[in-house]
């Protein structure tokens, strides 16, 4: 406890306590604050990739995805980080309004074909269903799809889709299924919701603890439950619809000094070595085909991706909030 | 006439002080940095979108709903705990030998100071869908909505409301009471014509100060409102800035808050204090006895508070024997602690020495008698009561990101910022004793021709005791920060309550509430310290 005060004391007044080492190149990367977390893949991918760079990874923790985001709008070309990584896919669109973003020089031969991803400026490093967890020890047979969860009267925890991915996700695939019966939709779903959360872990945290019959989480989250609980009664509703996915990206920044040592961060993402450690520390899925994965994992679901533009998506969001904040109404 | 000069040449040589003369113009010095911050904080939303606040929100019916929900929860909130808080304030006026009556003072300071993220567990344990006390309460029963919203901040500020009605109580004098035995009043006379004149005073400025609070609430808000038609003010602001980054709307927003706050506020300030963390008089009061039956009811409602003020807290224990006691896990817990402990100290000594030198030219203008200028200083001096947090802490992270290497600097802003924000609690607080203090001794100490330290140590002894419940407020109050600290603090050195929001984020719920049980128990631990020395004082 002594040392602490002292050492808290020194990195306040000298800032930056873990200062990279001079002769090393060092490599910036915005990230949000869960993947920094000393159990999330942080720690773990930083290691693996000093082995080989021969630089400092330095990881700078936004609270989220979108304060990542945030923070490029309001650095601009005076941004710090030579990588960003976190923005979901639904956020590129706005990136590249930045005019930062640098096109990559990856090939993305090994990405899994049904991901079909082809742009030309993020790397995709890790991808997750949104699903609807349930406790199978508590619902024999759970919905099959979202209308018969929507009809239904199983109580219910989402997110806001004003302020958390989860809820922008079920936003989408409302949208997505219902078209211009969204409005009903909503309503119908209000009637049987117990509540509607900040952030994903304030919904998760209250299912855990018996708050609704359904939660709005990923596919993953069973995984978490197996391998770190040994918990198996935690699984994911398969919806004959389709699920919505979120893709996880990294990019590099074009004001960045070292190019070419952020590309190479960029290709340790999707290399095999990377591609291990992040389902089981970030709990999502890789994007590599043909990983092992723990066997857990093959317990999970295996949903059908619903085809999202995302363009004409960033563009509906706004309306789409403004239908839900409207009809969502309990 | 003679007595008239005598006044005015004291006066003269009260102000002619030459360090009297320099801590009025350092307090002045730091209302205006205050306030230079608020201007900046400001600047940098405007600097940046280029345009200032977007005016066709005005007409969108989302922001009236917003607008009318806001105002709609404060205001039952503020009502709901005044009306309470008086019947319990008399309970504990009336039995002076109540027990654990020291404990009850205590809880209530726990909590009124209590982070939001610990009070909202608790909350869902013992009244979530899954709740211990659920069973008890229907069929309809359901935490999230306007209720919960209000069950939330009554519990937050019923606390406060007790206290400073408790401490009115104890202002009547023993005389009222001895005339009062003697012209044989019913119990209805000594309601309205001692104790309703004792409390009214008092009484709107507790309601504005709590309305206030619950105004600006956020985390409750957002935690228990339940679904979109539960959306205040803040907690627009904080969807504008963050997630649609829309600059404008956000300080539409921020302005009309400021302004419906910013009226109750002038109610607040146009009068006294609030007295409510003085010393318990224990000196022997003359009592009206009560009958039998009264005194059953007091003590019921007594035992009723207390556990109402507990059972959320009680809640949160069996969470803590389902964590996962790893070494590295209370190594987390051991260091963010720390860094906790020494953050809110920085902050609470700061605030301290900060409130103290501002109330000096306020002080000066009550002795000199320019009440304008005096209501001017107060209302400078407290205004970041008002001010949405969310959109200082925005508009300096924006103001100063391009400018300077905020991960390495970012603790410092973490630190100005809570000084900022709980400044205006401890002027609040310490604000009466040192006004009695001039009008008590301010005559003798200037005829004496005291020097500055001289004054100062009596001044000390005198205001001791508030003076060491104040800056415990403050400290339970910055520890307690998590807004701040998501948008300048960095990973390298976390606070507990960050770390608690970071376990919870990824699926480690029962280490959040390990986390959450120690905060807690140091929250206790420095509360029960607080009352000893403010009683041993």
């Amino acid at each position: 406890m002594k040392k602490i005060i002292p050492l808290v004391l020194t990195s306040l007044l000298t800032g930056n306590a873990f200062a990279a080492d001079s002769a090393q190149p060092t490599l910036n990367v915005y990230t949000y604050s869960s993947f920094v977390s000393d159990w999330g893949p942080g720690p773990k991918i930083k290691t693996a990739f000093e082995k080989s760079c021969e630089c400092t990874l330095n990881f700078i923790a936004e609270e989220d995805g979108v304060s990542i985001l945030n923070r490029l709008k309001i650095e601009g070309t005076k941004a710090k980080a030579d990588v960003i990584l976190g923005l979901d896919h639904a956020l590129m669109r706005e990136a590249k309004k930045t005019g930062l973003m640098q096109a990559h020089t990856q090939s993305f031969k090994q990405l899994k074909p049904s991901l079909n991803w082809n742009d030309e400026s993020f790397v995709p490093y890790d991808f997750g269903y949104f699903a609807f967890i349930y406790d199978s020890s508590k619902i024999a047979t759970p919905v099959s799809s979202l209308k018969e969860l929507v009809n239904s009267d199983a109580s219910v925890i989402y997110q806001d889709p004003r302020t958390s991915t989860p809820g922008q996700g079920l936003m989408f695939w409302m949208n997505a299924v219902y078209g211009n019966k969204t409005k009903t939709a909503w309503a119908q779903l209000a009637s049987h919701t117990v509540t509607v959360t900040k952030g994903w872990y304030e919904g998760y945290s209250m299912f855990l603890k018996g708050g609704a019959d359904y939660v709005l989480s990923y596919t993953t989250s069973p995984a978490y439950h197996l391998i770190a609980e040994s918990e198996g009664k935690y699984k994911a509703a398969q919806f004959a619809e389709g699920h919505i996915a979120q893709v996880e990206v990294a990019a590099a920044l074009n004001t960045s000094k070292q190019p070419a040592l952020a590309q190479s961060f960029l290709r340790f993402l999707i290399s095999n070595e990377a591609q291990q450690i992040l389902p089981v520390t970030n709990w999502m899925l890789p994007v590599v085909k043909d990983i092992q994965l723990d066997a857990a994992f093959d317990t999970l679901i295996k949903p059908d991706a619903i085809d999202m533009d995302i363009e004409q998506l960033s563009t509906d969001r706004k309306s789409m909030i403004k239908v839900w904040r409207s009809s969502a109404v309990k | 006439m003679r007595s008239e000069v005598v006044h005015r040449y004291l006066l003269l040589t009260l102000t002619g002080k030459p360090l009297t003369k320099i801590s009025n113009i350092t307090g002045l010095l730091f209302i205006l940095l205050i306030c230079t911050v608020t201007l900046l904080a400001f600047y940098g939303l405007i600097a940046f979108s280029g345009q200032g606040a977007d005016l066709d929100l005005l007409t969108d019916s989302y922001f009236h709903s917003i607008l009318i929900f806001s105002i709609k929860q404060a205001l039952l909130s503020a009502l709901i705990s005044t009306l309470l808080g008086w019947p319990i304030a008399r309970a504990l006026y009336y039995l002076p030998k109540l027990y654990f009556k020291r404990t009850f003072l205590s809880l209530t300071l726990l909590c009124f100071v209590l982070p939001t993220l610990v009070l909202i567990t608790g909350f869902v344990s013992l009244l979530g869908s899954n709740g211990f006390l659920t069973p008890l309460m229907g069929e309809e029963w359901s935490l999230y909505g306007l209720h919960g919203i209000i069950l939330a901040h009554v519990y937050l500020n019923l606390p406060f409301a007790i206290r400073a009605f408790y401490g009115q109580l104890q202002n009547i004098p023993n005389t009222s009471w001895i005339l009062a035995r003697q012209l044989k009043f019913s119990p209805w006379q000594k309601l309205s014509i001692i104790e309703w004149p004792a409390l009214r005073a008092n009484y709107a400025l507790t309601f504005g100060f709590i309305f206030i609070l619950c105004f600006n609430s956020f985390a409750v808000v957002l935690a228990l409102g339940g679904g979109p038609q539960s959306t205040t003010l803040e907690v627009a602001i904080y969807q504008a800035l963050k997630y649609d980054f829309n600059i404008g709307e956000a300080l539409t927003l921020a302005w009309s808050q400021l302004l419906i706050a910013g009226c109750f506020f002038i109610l607040l300030y146009r009068s006294n204090s609030i007295a409510w963390l003085n010393k318990d008089s224990h000196l022997g009061q003359w009592q009206s006895t009560q009958s039998a039956m009264s005194k059953i009811i007091l003590c019921a409602i007594y035992i009723a508070t207390f556990s109402f003020m507990l059972a959320p807290l009680i809640a949160l224990i069996p969470g803590v024997f389902a964590a996962n006691y790893s070494v590295a896990v209370l190594m987390s817990i051991g260091e963010a602690l720390a860094l906790t402990l020494l953050l809110g100290f920085s902050c609470a000594i700061l605030a301290m020495i900060i409130a103290y030198w501002i109330m000096q030219p306020i002080r000066h203008t009550l002795l000199k008698q320019q009440t304008s200028l005096h209501i001017i200083y107060q209302w400078l001096a407290n205004h970041s009561l008002i001010a949405p947090a969310m959109v200082l802490s925005v508009g300096l992270y924006i103001l100063f990101l391009p400018i300077m290497d905020l991960d390495s600097y970012g603790m410092t802003f973490v630190v100005i910022l809570n000084v900022l924000m709980v400044i205006p609690f401890a002027i609040q607080q310490i604000r009466a004793r040192l006004i009695q203090f001039d009008r008590d001794y301010g005559m003798l100490s200037s005829s004496l021709k005291l020097g500055f330290w001289q004054r100062f140590s009596i001044e000390w002894h005198y205001a001791k005791s508030i003076l060491v419940s104040t800056f415990s407020l403050v400290l339970l109050l910055a520890m307690g920060d998590v807004a701040i600290f998501s948008i300048f603090g960095s990973d390298q050195l976390k606070t507990l309550p960050w770390l608690i929001y970071q376990y919870a984020s990824s699926y480690r719920i029962n280490e959040a509430s390990l986390a959450s049980a120690i905060l807690l128990s140091i929250y206790a631990f420095l509360l029960l310290k607080l009352e000893r020395a403010k009683n041993n004082a």
